[in-house]
């Protein structure tokens, strides 16, 4: 076994020659903000409140339009209707459609458009018939106008096309009317323009503008998360430079006192020395994690403290730890780092990491000889499997935790 | 470490021929140095170009190829030997997975990383010489560590042996954990090894692998699912 092998292997590209200053894989900012969730809930929020202004609005056009244009108007008007009480049944129907559609925006939820949007043109072809021919342009026809704003509030956040379906069945009932009584076709499509424009135009602007809203809301979401992705990389950066100046200073040392002749490459300890600072050397320049990974950074910390006591230790990590509850990374940890406390001579600690499974692994020389040998110690309980073995050759600790 | 088990094939007298391509000359001089240790090997060509080297010696078994020529990886170079034949033991620094699974992909015969010291890279080169198999356990971390979709189906003992015997790099220990024979530890690396012929692009290679994986017993050909027709033989796997 070579002590002096120690190349992480994390899931990189084929990149450029490795030096301290390599960083294989840098964050794809576009990725992290795809995967990140927060821009869901925290934009979706921003948005819904630009779009309750909206509703409120809406809502307050219908109910005024209804109560202020078409209530006076039919009353007004009174008697004179082909059949006045199917006029006012339909104000009444349409008024207790507006109360339920409103209840429901303004709660936030939307109100069943199909079998609402049904029961207005129920209402809106009864109104035309029973107003008559002689009110057929008039106020007291109100579904012409006031019955748009209700059409508004029924298909509220559904797709525009079905309000322009809408529109259109509300257009040809009107135009079965006008054909019926033989009246103008151009003051026919004046009204159906005049009446049907705006609300298309509330209708759209109010999707636009909630759109919008929500897509502004991403952005900052992206941007802050891009930000702290950032910040977590600039630390990680700092750090590994940190310990790069450290352990480079120890292997400027040896390197020196070899060329100045002061050290001797036959002095078991010089080469010892040697081995430490190369093995510490190969361990920073193989790290390639920009985030850091808490389990990993746990297994570097011990990892490092063992090395400052003079045992040369390789590091070899393979794919990415997912995020694990801290009882799991715990559990994952300690026995190697117990482990790594006890270990004489030299070190192998592995990490494979994959999204369902992570096992991590310390081998050593085995330096109490082969009397205290047996089969190996399992520890099945928990998440986390631990294996304790030792054969006269290695000690081997092993953590294994596998997604149930 | 498995030297051993490649020299008992080692047909007649004549040495192998190996090339050496490499852009620092201080590589070439140890890797020589170690090879030229092992009577069976013999370093024919060395040089930075392969071409070149390949010119010296045409007749070369196997090719000790640098990933990174000159500051490039040399990925397509690789790629175009394998397909023309040429058994190619890549050698380099880089051993993160994706670099050693993207050169078996390539059509390597074999991933040998730089660190891994005179014994692997000598029983790697033999191995390579004879088209058999040879995992280090730089490459068994990668193999056992594949995240990609299509990866080969291992089964759970290969699966179990990789990740063993890239943890302890010591197949004694790793037959003593699963209580099964060295022999039988190694097979089951090879035959992960032998299921990888599979992936990436075909090259004649990797059918010779696979050949003489089949002709060996190491795996069956229903077991690959392809290349049957190049079955001579269909002894069940011992």
């Amino acid at each position: 076994m070579s002590t002096e092998s120690g190349t992480a292997l994390t899931a990189t590209a084929p990149g450029p020659a490795a030096g301290p200053a390599r960083r294989p894989r840098a964050p794809d900012p576009s990725r992290a903000v795809a995967d990140r969730p927060v821009d869901g809930s925290a934009a979706n929020a921003v948005a819904h409140a630009s779009d309750l202004g909206a509703r409120i609005a809406a809502v307050i056009i219908a109910v005024a339009w209804h109560l202020t244009i078409s209530l006076p108007a039919v009353l007004g008007v009174g008697p004179g209707m082909a059949a006045p009480p199917v006029v006012a049944v339909g104000w009444l129907v349409t008024a207790a459609i507006g109360v339920w559609a409103a209840v429901r925006l303004l709660h936030g939820g939307l109100p069943p458009a199909r079998r609402l949007a049904a029961v207005l043109l129920l209402v809106d072809a009864a109104v035309v018939a029973a107003a008559g021919e002689r009110y057929l342009f008039t106020s007291a026809n109100w579904v012409w106008g006031g019955l748009v704003w209700f059409f508004l509030l029924v298909l509220w956040r559904r797709p525009v096309w079905w309000l322009l379906a809408l529109l259109g069945a509300h257009a040809a009932i009107a135009l079965g009317a006008v054909l019926a009584s033989g009246a103008d076709l151009t003051r026919y499509a004046m009204s159906v323009y005049g009446t049907s424009s705006l609300p298309v135009a509330v209708f759209v602007g109010a999707a636009a503008i909630a759109a919008l809203a929500l897509d502004r809301a991403r952005t900052a979401a992206a941007v802050l998360a891009v930000e702290a992705e950032r910040e977590a990389a600039e630390r990680a950066r700092r750090d590994r430079r940190d310990r790069l100046v450290r352990a480079g200073g120890a292997a400027e040392e040896v390197l020196a006192a070899l060329a100045a002749g002061d050290a001797d490459p036959a002095d078991p300890e010089v080469r010892r020395r040697c081995v430490l600072a190369a093995a510490r050397l190969r361990r920073l320049i193989a790290e390639s994690d920009d985030v850091p990974d808490p389990l990993l950074h746990e297994l570097r910390a011990a990892a490092d403290l063992a090395e400052r006591n003079g045992l040369p230790i390789e590091l070899v990590v393979v794919g990415t730890p997912p995020e694990l509850p801290v009882e799991v990374r715990r559990r994952l940890a300690d026995p190697l780092t117990a482990a790594l406390a006890d270990a004489r001579g030299h070190a192998r600690l592995t990490v494979v990491a994959g999204p369902d499974e992570v096992v991590v692994s310390l081998v050593t020389p085995d330096h109490d000889g082969a009397d205290a040998t047996g089969p190996p110690v399992v520890d099945g309980n928990g998440p986390v499997e631990h294996v304790h073995d030792r054969d006269g050759e290695i000690r081997w600790t092993q953590t294994w935790w596998r997604r149930t | 470490m498995d030297a051993d088990l490649v020299a008992e094939d080692v047909t007649g007298g004549r040495p192998f021929g190996v090339a050496i391509v490499d852009d620092h000359p201080v590589v070439i001089d140890g890797v020589r140095a170690w090879l030229v240790r092992e009577p069976r090997l013999r370093v024919l060509a060395t040089g930075d170009d392969p071409d070149e080297v390949l010119r010296l010696a045409p007749g070369a078994d196997v090719v000790l190829l640098d990933l990174r020529l000159h500051g490039r990886m040399v990925l397509d170079k690789l790629a175009e030997l394998s397909a023309a034949g040429l058994r190619v033991v890549v050698y380099s620094e880089h051993t993160d997975p994706d670099t050693m699974l993207a050169a078996l992909d390539a059509g390597a015969v074999a991933f040998l990383a730089k660190h891994e010291g005179r014994e692997h890279c000598v029983a790697t080169v033999l191995a390579a010489a004879t088209d058999r198999p040879y995992v280090t356990p730089a490459l068994a971390g990668a193999m056992v560590g594949d995240p990609r979709p299509d990866r080969p189906a291992l089964s759970d003992k290969e699966r179990e042996a990789l990740l063993l015997w890239f943890q302890s790099m010591s197949k004694a220990s790793v037959a003593r954990r699963m209580r099964i024979s060295e022999h039988t530890v190694k097979q089951y690396v090879d035959r992960a090894r032998i299921k990888y012929t599979r992936a990436g692009r075909p090259a004649a290679t990797k059918a010779a692998l696979l050949a003489r994986a089949i002709e060996d017993g190491l795996v069956r050909p229903e077991e690959i699912g392809i290349y049957r027709s190049q079955a001579q033989t269909d002894r069940p796997t011992p």
